[in-house]
């Protein structure tokens, strides 16, 4: 039987796509604080009560003397009293001294746990001189407790719990690079060739990936819209993604438009040999030599500087061959498809 | 060598051509330049004379891309005729295109200078500048922006023309996704080249435009005999 083997690939790609979306959204995130208020303190005593998302870090009966709260300011630590702590929540009495050698106060939140939680610019002392912390106010720094939270994803300011994103934005690109690939080496062969069967790989690929791109743009706009706070920026990262997708467009009008034409074959293979080096250009070399808002934007536009952690690389490592597998099954399926319409009109 | 020597000898003859012909069906040209000039036009009525430095750079782009469109769009015009069968026989690909790009960046060249000198004439500098803070640089970023639009526009009028009974309304839609990435550049140069930008930052889209101009004729170079073969 032609092809018997392909369920072992096919049937894994699903497998791992299932394990990847189980994962994904039933792993914790880690705690992580998001916010301090009041924000904005003056030199007296103050009720401070920090609040944080993803896995609780306190059960629900907590002794707050378990707990601790410092305020570190310039390289100083500024100590307070925890009163109450909440599964989400910390509150603390704070008083703040006249002088401070900064007047951007972070937060480190030391529980037995779920490690030790940060919130940078927790709060702001207007009207502290500058100087030391005199030393009645200051704190020792505590002894960090190794976290005990089991299977997480790592907690990142601003990105949170949208880290899941992860694993359904790189991959669409990562999915497309290669489906573009695959169809621009199928063009070389039709150039070189002129062989109907490379035209026919090279349209499959490109109609598949065109695809993945349009999934890249939609995905990464949610994630634009959570962490940016717009549907769409100004960003050579973004402008490439949606030039590559808009010329891989022009691609299949261009194959429209020449319709039944016999050199659509070659003239396709031109101008997907000319749009994959733009792709390369576009979202591979321009970006790393600009300003970006976008990860990685020194160096490497992909995901490094998410500082994959060990629990994260558990899933994404599979989402990134489960997409591949999946698109290049798609791009197996347009094949035959189209190697089906040509047959039948060239019969 | 001798089929150097034959590829640059069709470039030349085909730069020349195209020349004589461009001046002797004098309308061509002229209807270039009137389009650029009546685009000119109604962007100063539209801008109602008070333009801010950002809108500046972003009409004078506009008007610089859609003549470009109108100036290379046709530039493959005469090869859907029974020229192209002569040609196919006689030139060099390699040198016909050569010479098409030569003559697409003469075009450029006077199509920059009549779209930025009627510019300045009807609508002035923006607003809050009495003078650019860099007028060398803007002349320059005017122009390789433009020739860099231009050598993307000269492969896609080529895959375009090839394309029969078709318009060039098609060498548009192919083409304006690709002169997104040159555009973006091209008006952060002339707005920096406006104000008081140091040369430090705005060095590298002067290189950035030409690199890509380069890199897209020498693909179109490369690619251009298997568009032109039949």
């Amino acid at each position: 039987m032609k092809g018997g083997w392909n369920w072992i690939w096919k049937g894994s790609s699903i497998a791992l796509l299932a394990y990847v979306i189980l994962r994904g959204f039933s792993t914790p995130l880690q705690p992580g604080l998001v916010s301090a208020t009041p924000s904005q303190l003056t030199l007296e005593e103050h009720t401070l009560t920090l609040l944080a998302v993803g896995q609780p870090f306190a059960r629900e009966n907590a002794q707050a003397s378990d707990f601790e709260l410092v305020l570190r300011s310039g390289d100083q630590l500024l100590a307070t009293v925890l009163t109450d702590v909440q599964p989400h929540a910390a509150t603390a009495k704070v008083r703040i001294p006249s002088t401070l050698p900064s007047r951007a106060l972070d937060a480190f939140l030391f529980t037995p746990d779920a490690g030790t939680l940060f919130l940078g610019n927790a709060c702001f002392v207007e009207d502290a001189a500058k100087g030391d912390i005199p030393t009645e106010f200051r704190a020792q720094a505590p002894a960090e407790a190794a976290p005990k939270l089991g299977f997480s994803f790592p907690y990142q300011p601003n990105i949170m719990e949208s880290i899941r994103n992860l694993l359904w934005h790189v991959p669409m690109w990562f999915a497309m690079f290669f489906i573009m690939g695959l169809g621009f080496v199928a063009s070389l062969a039709q150039l070189r060739t002129d062989s109907v069967k490379w035209d026919l790989r090279a349209e499959a690929a490109v109609r598949t990936g065109v695809i993945f791109g349009l999934l890249g743009l939609t995905t990464g706009s949610l994630w634009a819209r959570w962490t940016w706070g717009a549907w769409w920026v100004s960003d050579p990262q973004l402008n490439g993604a949606l030039v590559t997708v808009l010329l891989y467009s022009g691609y299949l009008i261009l194959r429209a438009a020449l319709g039944e034409d016999d050199r659509v074959g070659r003239l396709a293979a031109v101008y997907n040999v000319f749009a994959f080096v733009m792709l390369v250009i576009l979202l591979m070399v321009l970006p790393r030599y600009t300003e970006s808002l976008h990860p990685g934007k020194d160096g490497n536009p992909g995901f490094n500087s998410y500082d994959l952690d060990n629990s994260l690389r558990a899933v994404f490592y599979p989402a990134v061959i489960g997409w591949g597998a999946l698109c290049y099954w798609m791009y197996t399926l347009r094949l035959r498809m189209n190697r089906i319409a040509y047959s039948l009109l060239s019969r | 060598m001798a089929a150097t020597q034959h590829t640059l000898r069709t470039a030349a003859t085909i730069a020349r051509m195209e020349w004589r012909l461009e001046w002797r069906q004098g309308h061509q040209l002229a209807a270039v330049g009137l389009f650029a000039v009546a685009s000119v036009y109604v962007a100063f009525q539209a801008s109602d004379q008070r333009t801010s430095a950002s809108a500046w750079t972003a009409m004078l782009w506009l008007v610089h891309l859609f003549s470009g469109f109108t100036a290379i769009g046709r530039l493959f015009d005469r090869e859907r005729s029974q020229v192209r069968r002569y040609l196919q026989w006689t030139a060099a690909p390699l040198g016909l295109m050569l010479g098409k790009l030569f003559h697409a960046v003469i075009t450029t060249t006077a199509l920059t200078g009549i779209v930025l000198g009627a510019f300045v004439l009807f609508l002035g500098w923006p607003v809050g500048i009495e003078s650019p803070g860099k007028p060398g640089l803007l002349i320059l970023g005017a122009w390789l922006g433009g020739l860099s639009m231009t050598t993307t526009l000269v492969f896609v009028s080529a895959v375009a023309s090839q394309v029969r009974g078709g318009s060039g309304a098609l060498g548009a839609v192919l083409g304006l996704p690709l002169l997104i990435p040159q555009l973006i550049l091209a008006t952060r140069l002339s707005r920096g080249a406006l104000g008081d930008e140091p040369w430090t930052v705005l060095v590298e889209y002067p290189l950035f435009l030409g690199a890509l101009g380069a890199g897209t004729a020498t693909i179109a170079c490369i690619l251009f005999p298997y568009i032109w073969r039949e």
